[in-house]
């Protein structure tokens, strides 16, 4: 799942590095949502803003473990 | 009165009065002006002398505000620029601005997008900004109990243009740090304040009302008003933000560097105007020239471009801006935006000339041919595309290119969208077709005969 992540969202974002620690810095308002329609679209997941926190776009295991826990409450 | 003169009134008056809030951080009016002094004490002993360029990066906090009042306070110009720009592009416009002399009246210099690719330094007056901030205190009732929230970029006039008026009257000014973290924008409403207000882009607003419509609702008893502009907002946003804001007033502003603050449309009227603008406001005035265009005049304008007179002379004639905006007046006065009469995008309020991010992108090895074109995306709304062709046996990564503008470019030209393609498509002279990639949308502008200041045009006041 990491790496299909990593490739839809690198796809979508090309100036971000996905393999940073600090991820949540190179984002913009912009780059936050496309995060959240990419993978509400792709993994069929409920994303509102209040999933949009620092904490879960630190980093790409980050939103793994997001997408992970998303799908486990369906 | 300068904007200085009603700071020093508010911290003599209302010394405790909280001027700005920015996280956890509180300036009071009688802590920021003696920030304002101490720093423009250190730009006077670092040689900064009466009617000179100071250029600086544009942080996204208070000491953006104390560095900008303090250049005023010493009678000098601000020159901010956006707070990424590369050292290239800092130095390139600090050898230019120290180049020129300057009037008395010229308080700011804002950079912004010119038509040949190259960016141009937008001088303004103290004139300007005072009839600016006066458009919004008027029209928008600012008042010493709002809080305004400004979330972009503070070398950017939508957000710079409102400290004015929000100090003007004594109010207190709330700096976030772009909208990536909504949470943050919805913990401001829970300070002990009863009045917010703010300013955001169409896109901004369609994320808001995507992503927390609960949230937003939650706050709506406190927002005396939302400020939109910079780009067209739909029919549909307009009625869905009128609808979950029912008690707020909603505005969509016309402005720009040049032009200043100009026309302002009250949108929840029940009416939901598309392109609709409203009227000028107090200083302002509109005509529409025989090609379709509009024309601005009135205190709001500005200057002229720093060492281009020639570029001046283009716009600015007898005190009146030529703009490339479309537009037209229905029968009860209001008008209306209609697109533009070149080859500009607008994204998100920056205006982008496509050619300066072709330039950059054609001297990366491997480009054969490029066009940035403006593309839709769900959320956002306008984004820049870029369709590249790649030379015979050479590989580019859209990362590769993203990477190479980002380099050499501010964060705000780099397309969202990249495709490859196998040719770009070119008109019978050679030029790149842009037409063919705006897809069918076509902007009525009447049979009217190109040419400019002629007998019969429109004029709204």
């Amino acid at each position: 799942m990491k790496e299909e992540i990593k490739k839809l969202l690198a796809d979508a974002l090309p100036m971000v590095d996905f393999e940073s620690e600090c991820l949540y810095e190179q984002l913009d308002s912009i780059g936050v949502v496309t995060i959240l329609i990419v993978l509400s679209n792709q993994y069929s997941i409920h994303l509102n803003i209040q999933d949009a926190t620092p904490k879960n776009l630190i980093s790409l295991d980050a939103l793994v473990r997001l997408v992970e826990s998303k799908l486990k409450e369906q | 009165m300068r904007l200085e003169d009603y700071l020093q009134e508010h911290a003599q008056h209302r010394p405790e009065q909280c001027a700005i809030v920015q996280g956890s951080n509180r300036v009071s009016y009688s802590q920021l002006w003696k920030d304002i002094q101490t720093c423009a004490e250190q730009l006077r002993a670092n040689g900064l002398k009466r009617h000179r360029p100071y250029v600086f990066r544009a942080s996204q906090d208070a000491t953006f505000v104390v560095t900008y009042c303090a250049v005023h306070l010493l009678d000098a110009i601000a020159v901010p620029l956006e707070h990424s720009v590369s050292d290239e592009i800092f130095n390139k416009v600090k050898n230019e601005v120290e180049a020129c002399q300057y009037t008395p009246d010229i308080t700011d210099i804002l950079y912004t997008t010119g038509t040949s690719g190259q960016a141009k330094g937008v001088m303004l007056s103290k004139t300007c900004l005072a009839a600016c901030a006066d458009n919004f205190i008027v029209e928008m009732r600012f008042h010493p109990e709002l809080v305004f929230i400004v979330s972009g970029p503070l070398n950017h006039i939508a957000s710079l243009f409102k400290i004015h008026p929000i100090f003007t009257v004594g109010g207190t000014l709330c700096i976030l740090d772009g909208l990536r973290d909504i949470n943050a924008f919805y913990q401001v409403f829970e300070l002990p304040y009863q009045h917010f207000a703010t300013f955001l882009v169409p896109a901004s607003i369609r994320m808001l009302l995507q992503f927390s419509p609960e949230q937003l609702h939650e706050v709506s008893h406190l927002i005396d008003f939302i400020e939109t502009g910079a780009a067209p907002i739909s029919s549909i946003d307009m009625q869905r933000l009128s609808m979950a804001l029912p008690n707020s007033r909603l505005y969509n502003t016309y402005g720009g560097t040049e032009i200043g603050c100009v026309c302002t449309y009250q949108f929840n009227d029940g009416l939901y105007k598309e392109g609709c603008i409203g009227r000028p406001m107090p200083n302002s005035k509109i005509e529409i020239s025989e090609d379709g265009s509009l024309i601005v005049s009135g205190k709001t304008v500005m200057s002229g471009y720093v060492a281009n007179p020639k570029s001046t002379e283009e716009v600015l004639r007898n005190g009146r801006i030529y703009t490339s905006d479309l537009g037209r007046i229905d029968e009860q006065g209001l008008i209306y935006i209609m697109g533009r009469c070149d080859d500009i995008i607008n994204i998100g309020g920056y205006k982008i000339d496509p050619v300066e991010v072709e330039n950059i992108v054609n001297k990366l090895e491997g480009i054969q041919d490029c066009i940035c074109i403006a593309s839709t995306h769900p959320i956002i709304g306008a984004v820049l595309k870029l369709l590249f062709v790649v030379e015979d046996g050479k590989a580019l990564t859209k990362s590769e290119i993203a990477m190479h503008i980002k380099n050499n470019l501010e964060s705000y030209k780099i397309p969202q969208e990249y495709e490859q393609v196998d040719t770009i498509r070119r008109t019978y002279n050679g030029k790149k077709d842009r037409k063919s990639y705006r897809g069918m949308t076509a902007f009525f502008v009447g049979n009217r005969v190109k040419g400019r200041g002629g007998s019969d045009n429109h004029v709204v006041e």
